[in-house]
């Protein structure tokens, strides 16, 4: 997870960000079970205001939620993937479009930079590796297609690993 | 390690919300609340877990978009660049690679001198020989599951 901005810049004052919300999301970032009452606590304000931050950031979309931080790897026994691709110039939104079909693309998005399209995927072997990089590169307006494998466990922001 | 049903029942409220209590697990699941609480430790413990986090729209909170490095170093050293780019306060992952490049590393970005400035961050680090830089267009949200934005 990235780092929260100790101040508060023209981009985030319409937001209404302060301080104390700051904290909050920080605490909530080591360890998102962290009771209210706690960080209340922690921040020397009521259970209440806590509460009702936390509320207010989610309806502002501030907070989009919480969640748990899974190790692919260890749970699916899966392979995380890079491809960047080359398209001939003015086809970018056709080849987007049917990437993003293809099963076991978690985000494509268009890219500027080496590759036109950029994709992280999910995969389950090599052979499904293989298999998606000759479909992505059977499409007639690609030009290229790299792909890049994850090895190891991919290293998440040290926030994450606060509780370990 | 082996996880079974129940894991994956745990696993799937959690990611939902992690904030869900054990109590309305084990309601939802028909098991006691310590077993689930046993569970949860036992997949933290094991490492399938990793932790749990609040989901932050970091375009909400002053950043514009995100960048993919691909990074070149002498292989043998790649731990320690990847150790070393982690700690860069915007990087959410990052990675060993095998194929153009030996490291790969997703930030998110507030303006082009921050792009600047974290290219030449990593171009200075030893072992370090090559960045290349994608800009993402559009996109601001990586993989939830599993990157967190």
């Amino acid at each position: 997870m990235f780092e929260i901005p100790s101040y508060i810049d023209h981009h985030m004052s319409e937001n209404k960000i302060d301080t104390i919300d700051i904290q909050i999301l920080r605490l909530l970032q080591g360890d998102a079970r962290k009771s209210f009452k706690e960080i209340a606590k922690q921040c020397g304000v009521s259970t209440d205001t806590i509460k009702n931050r936390f509320n207010a950031m989610k309806k502002k979309g501030i907070i989009r939620g919480t969640t748990i931080v899974i190790d692919p790897k260890q749970l699916e026994k899966k392979h995380l993937v890079f491809i960047g691709i080359q398209v001939t110039h003015p086809y970018s939104g056709q080849v987007l479009n049917m990437v993003k079909r293809i099963s076991g693309m978690c985000v494509v998005t268009r890219a500027i930079g080496r590759y036109d399209i950029e994709a992280i995927a999910i995969l389950d072997d090599i052979e499904k590796i293989g298999m998606t990089k000759s479909t992505i590169g059977d499409f007639q307006q690609v030009k290229n297609v790299d792909v890049d494998i994850l090895v190891d466990k991919p290293l998440l922001c040290p926030k994450n690993f606060e509780l370990d | 390690m082996d996880v079974d049903k129940i894991d994956i029942a745990i696993i799937e409220a959690l990611k939902k919300d992690a904030r869900t209590s054990f109590r309305e697990i084990a309601r939802l699941l028909k098991i006691s609340p310590d077993t689930i609480s046993n569970r949860f430790e036992r997949l933290k413990k094991e490492g399938v877990i990793i932790n749990s986090t609040v989901v932050i729209d970091p375009s909400r909170i002053g950043y514009s978009f995100i960048a993919r490095f691909g990074i070149n170093v002498k292989p043998a050293y790649s731990p320690q660049v990847l150790e070393k780019i982690i700690q860069l306060p915007s990087v959410i992952v990052a990675s060993k690679l095998v194929g153009s490049h030996d490291v790969i590393a997703i930030s998110v970005v507030k303006d082009f001198p921050h792009l600047c400035r974290l290219r030449d961050t990593i171009l200075e680090m030893p072992y370090v020989e090559k960045v290349e830089v994608g800009m993402w267009i559009e996109t601001m949200e990586l993989c939830p599951h599993y990157f967190l934005i």
